[in-house]
């Protein structure tokens, strides 16, 4: 049986039609589709607020001769997804033998729209960035992947961008996930578009990489955006020159599904990782609802786990079988938390079992260390 | 500007307790207007009884057990409106007391209230009237001949014939308007389907598990008729008589007690279609679909554990190769 359910996903996994009817015994789900709320931000374009001293930074050390790698070194390109170094992931394509190129312009997450929107806005620069990193890598071909769900959004876009072809992944929420399986199999490496468009400047006009594109979004500002910022910024500087609302409750950096809550707006400033800073007004209070057991956390998650049980385990501290129930394959997306009907926090109690867990696996070890030290 | 911190996600589905309790309470009340047009206004009055002894003594019980009184949730009205619709439209008030006296105290608070009991509390409490009013309970008024007739004769229902190996004989149109004698809520066909369709369009409930119950039970029913007209009249009748399509929508699909993914939900509820049968075959009563619900309750535990260690074996085997390409 698992073997037959294996081949069944490695056909299926990241294909675009829906195969819920093959009953869950398939584990990677298509995800679940959220309201995306990305207007204005999308149709908007891009705002460039830069400080002086951090606009168009040349490179220090470039050489003549530098190859594209040591140029996104040098340059300090992030890759916006990982936050690992773009340099360090084109020498792994390389050495792995990548064969397709992937410009992830997904924006899964709602408001959010921080890679989609330089994509559409500086096609060129990306087009030029795949090539370099193609040129780099040594890739055959490459494709530029977006995401179906675009909700009320006008923007349409077409077959291809300038020439790359456009993938829409039809997936739900998290998108990333269903992909994986589909980039291994075809040996895709996937790099950030925001990084490939850094990696275009850095190769032509020879500046390095001191801005990064954000959305700026939620109830909380009169209107949302996507903004090019240099990386003195700060989310407070961002959020005030948008109308930032007294209303607001919660600032968010990041997804509005993965992003922390920050309280101090003054001292923290944008990195290249931050995709977005949102202001949400809601308070969730405390709805006083408990579970009534409807296994709808269930039925959402994107890995196949059983949010239901390990909510419960960790509620009771029962270690041993969190283990059982897989609670290291928890991606932390937290689509069994969107979907309760009665509000709990699912999604942080499973992270924080799986903490707890790690705490709970080094005591034993110690513990039967010392016991057979005394034997 | 107060600023707050909080866990991810920041935003939330619309879906509450509330909504989730809320449909089912929208979807019970057609049953009870289509009792009282039926069999008059005094089935308005068991259910509102009903209700409200069901909702005062779960309070009553939530508060003296120091626990959390949520705010008003709707799931002690949706068991309070549910009891009386699998009873006759003639029974005493005390049973259905009983029963909400039974659910609350038994079967449902004991295990510590909402989400934790183990067994249906409204299987439970009905079970509990037809073990200690056993005559009253499967003698059932005639629809709209009863009609607002205190001393109306009482019959058997279909249940009762298939019972003794005779062919009930209602015209089909009867049958799905449910024109015959049965539980208040269990013999109107079309309208149960409405309910059904409705809570399914609503994402409320899902179609699978009612539609595997009904699928075994009518495949027990074709496989082994109790009456000799033919196989496919077996199966009308086994279906519609009796709370069989009743509990297929409600009981199966009670979020508290049935097992918590779809698939699991699914096999649970196939196995349950055959324990009722079962239960009519070879049972006490011509009704012993709460019984089987109950039995099957005290397994949900077990099958959900099962299917876990299946999916954990998978789930190992197909993210292994993924994890060490990672690290």
């Amino acid at each position: 049986m698992p073997d037959f359910s294996n081949r069944l996903l490695a056909r299926f996994a990241g294909q675009r039609f829906s195969y819920r009817w093959y009953s869950d015994i398939q584990l990677a789900r298509q995800g679940i589709v959220l309201e995306q709320n990305k207007e204005p931000a999308l149709s908007g374009g891009i705002q460039r607020i830069c400080s002086r001293t951090l606009d168009h930074v040349p490179i220090d050390d470039l050489q003549e001769g530098d190859d594209i790698v040591t140029i996104a070194r040098k340059a300090g390109i992030i890759d916006e997804n990982t936050g690992r170094p773009l340099y360090l992931l084109l020498d792994r394509a390389r050495n792995s033998g990548c064969r397709i190129i992937i410009a992830d312009a997904l924006d899964d997450e709602p408001y959010i729209s921080s890679q989609l929107a330089p994509a559409l806005e500086m096609t060129d620069q990306l087009v030029r960035g795949i090539e370099l990193a193609k040129e780099a890598v040594g890739a055959e071909s490459a494709r530029i992947e977006i995401y179906k769900e675009l909700g009320d959004s006008p923007v349409t876009i077409g077959e291809n961008l300038g020439g790359v072809p456009v993938d829409r992944v039809g997936a739900g929420y998290p998108a990333d996930n269903s992909l994986i399986q589909k980039h291994r199999e075809e040996k895709a490496s996937v790099f950030g578009a925001c990084a490939l468009i850094h990696l275009a400047r850095a190769v032509d006009e020879k500046i390095a990489q001191t801005t990064v594109f954000v959305t700026v979004a939620g109830d909380g500002v009169t209107t949302s955006a996507n903004l090019e910022v240099s990386i003195d910024k700060t989310a407070g500087e961002l959020l005030r020159q948008f109308g930032l609302s007294d209303e607001t409750s919660r600032v968010v950096i990041g997804g509005s599904m993965r992003g922390v809550t920050i309280t101090d707006l003054d001292s923290t400033r944008v990195t290249a990782q931050t995709r977005g800073i949102l202001a949400m007004r809601e308070v969730f209070k405390d709805y006083n609802y408990t579970c009534i057991g409807c296994g709808k956390c269930d039925d959402v998650c994107p890995v196949g786990l059983s949010p239901y049980y390990l909510y419960k385990f960790v509620q009771a501290g029962r270690y041993s079988m969190l283990e059982d129930f897989d609670i290291d394959l928890c991606i932390g997306c937290g689509t069994c938390s969107y979907v309760c009907p009665a509000k709990l926090k699912i999604a942080s109690e499973i992270t924080r079992g799986k903490m707890e867990l790690v705490q709970y696996m080094n005591a034993k070890k110690e513990k039967e260390q010392n016991e057979e030290v005394r034997a | 500007m107060n600023l707050i911190h909080s866990r991810p996600p920041h935003v939330r589905s619309h879906e509450s307790n509330f909504s989730v309790m809320g449909d089912m309470v929208i979807s019970l009340v057609p049953l009870y207007l289509m009792a009282y047009f039926f069999y008059g206004s005094r089935t308005l009055v068991l259910g509102a009884v009903s209700v409200i002894t069901y909702t005062v003594l779960d309070f009553l019980c939530t508060f003296l057990s120091s626990r959390r009184v949520g705010i008003l949730d709707l799931s002690p009205v949706v068991t309070g409106l549910l009891i009386p619709l699998m009873l006759p439209a003639s029974i005493g008030f005390t049973p259905v007391i009983a029963a909400d006296l039974f659910a609350i105290g038994v079967i449902k608070q004991p295990f510590g209230g909402l989400g934790q009991n183990i067994f249906n509390p409204a299987a439970g409490g009905v079970a509990f009237a037809v073990l200690t009013w056993s005559d009253s309970v499967f003698r059932y008024p005639v629809p709209i001949e009863s009609l607002g007739n205190a001393a109306a004769r009482l019959v058997s229902s279909p249940a009762a014939s298939l019972r003794l190996g005779a062919t009930p004989n209602y015209p089909f149109t009867d049958i799905f308007l449910g024109i015959y004698p049965g539980p208040m809520g269990g013999t109107g066909v079309l309208i149960l389907l409405a309910c059904f369709g409705y809570l399914v369009i609503r994402k409320t409930i899902s179609w699978r598990p009612t539609a595997a119950f009904l699928g075994t039970a009518a495949l027990a029913a074709f496989c082994f008729p109790r009456i000799t007209t033919g196989r496919f009249q077996s199966v009308l009748y086994e279906l519609t008589s009796g709370l069989l399509l009743f509990g297929a929508i409600f009981l199966i699909n009670d979020p508290a007690t049935s097992p918590k993914s779809q698939t699991t939900r699914t096999i649970y509820a196939a196995i349950a279609g055959v324990v009722a049968m079962i239960f009519r075959y070879l049972g006490a009563y011509e009704e012993g679909l709460v019984f089987a619900i109950l039995l099957m309750n005290a397994f949900s535990l077990f099958i959900d554990m099962r299917y876990e260690k299946i999916r954990h074996r998978e789930r190992r085997a197909l993210y292994a190769e993924q994890q060490t390409e990672t690290v």
